[in-house]
């Protein structure tokens, strides 16, 4: 059985073809639905590819992990790969607000440097709260960064690179999904404060989706995916020493 | 050069063709990818972080102008969200470890999202304010 399926389903064709589908199904939903949030493209696609997933290896009698790496991975490294120039693209957008970035450059530092912080600690504490043992708080702390940089901190101060992974995807897909609603329901009005906000808590998705709300948060969360990944390298491995995540 | 900058505002630049905004795409990715190496394992900087601002320096420096680049640029940017279906299918990978540890971790994660937003929101509020009220300084944004 798995080596029909890997002769049938073990081409990239399968995965790629499995997410375009997904999401333009994802699209269709959510244009029905008059932009109904939990419709959102991305969010439909994930959730569908998954159950997708899950069906046909319960269909096929394998492990859902084992059909996720043989059948739908070489197509969907794929699509990933275009995250690389998907993410140097937000160059041009930050290069448009230069003005902004010129004028505000030393707030822009020392918000995010001190937003870090401030949100280390509430992590820290909401992990705690939860019950989390040291590997799980170790495994949320770098979550800020982007998923290359997260993963190996994480690693690095005891955590398990599989969860932050799966922190930052989450991340990501609740930021895009609710990031609109989630800046009316707090009241953040200011545009250089929502745009640090929407790229520190989304990622490269967080800055596609602060460039909807305009040209100077979609700037903003461009630049605070370049400078989290530098503040979380050097704050995290140092913050998890000092609180006693890591021994 | 000041003569040179008011022409090309007042006419519309062509765009590149877009196999050469590919090309430089690729070279700045290229260049990206051997640069990250040159980081220490404990302090990881990835090719793409290193390339958007390898692509930002070489637009503030005017060695590439906006228009070769920026018609690529918007089309992957409008496919974000799509590039990302195959990360949240990667979570397939970790149903036994929601399994496991399950709906607290999810409500970590979930919690944590909106305190990244709200607090670094919030903090950059704070400092533009003081900027404003102990410095005088103006603060007005053109759109």
């Amino acid at each position: 059985m798995q080596d029909t399926i890997i002769t049938y389903l073990g081409t990239p064709i399968f995965g790629i073809f499995l997410s375009i589908v997904v999401f333009l199904i994802g699209q269709w939903l959510f244009k029905i639905s008059h932009g109904f949030f939990l419709f959102q493209p991305l969010f439909v696609g994930m959730v569908l590819g998954i159950f997708v997933l899950w069906l046909m290896a319960k269909a096929f009698g394998v492990d859902v992990t084992w059909f996720y790496t043989n059948a739908y991975k070489p197509g969907g490294d794929i699509i990933f790969w275009f995250l690389n120039p998907a993410t140097i693209a937000f160059a041009v957008p930050l290069y448009k607000r230069n003005d902004i970035v010129k004028r505000f450059w030393l707030e822009i530092l020392l918000s995010l440097i001190i937003g870090v912080l401030i949100s280390l600690f509430l992590i820290y504490w909401v992990a705690k709260l939860f019950g989390l043992d040291n590997s799980g708080i170790a495994s949320m702390l770098p979550q800020a960064a982007t998923t290359a940089v997260a993963m190996p901190i994480s690693t690095a101060i005891g955590g398990n690179a599989a969860i932050t992974a799966m922190a930052c995807i989450v991340n990501a897909v609740l930021i895009y999904a609710l990031g609109g609603w989630l800046i009316k329901v707090f009241h953040l009005k200011d545009e250089i404060g929502i745009g640090l906000g929407l790229g520190t808590a989304g990622h490269t998705v967080g800055s596609a989706k602060a460039l909807q709300l305009g040209s100077i948060p979609g700037s903003m969360a461009s630049i605070s995916v370049v400078i989290i990944s530098i503040v979380i390298d050097l704050v995290v491995p140092t913050f998890a020493h000092l609180m006693g995540v890591v021994k | 050069m000041a003569e040179k900058n008011d022409v090309s505002q007042k006419t519309e630049a062509k765009p590149a063709p877009i196999l050469i905004q590919m090309g430089i795409f690729a070279a700045v990715l290229f260049i990206s990818s051997l640069i990250s190496p040159l980081f220490p394992v404990s302090f990881p900087v990835p090719t793409p972080v290193i390339g958007l601002v390898l692509l930002y320096l070489l637009l503030t420096l005017h060695i590439v102008k906006v228009e070769w680049v920026e018609q690529f640029a918007n089309l992957m940017i409008s496919l974000i969200a799509f590039l990302f279906v195959p990360s949240g299918i990667q979570l397939t990978a970790s149903l036994n470890i929601m399994k496991a540890q399950g709906i607290q971790l999810v409500a970590v994660i979930v919690i944590s999202t909106v305190i990244l937003l709200v607090v670094v929101s919030l903090v950059t509020t704070f400092f533009i304010k003081i900027k404003k009220d102990v410095f005088h300084s103006n603060v007005d944004i053109d759109e």
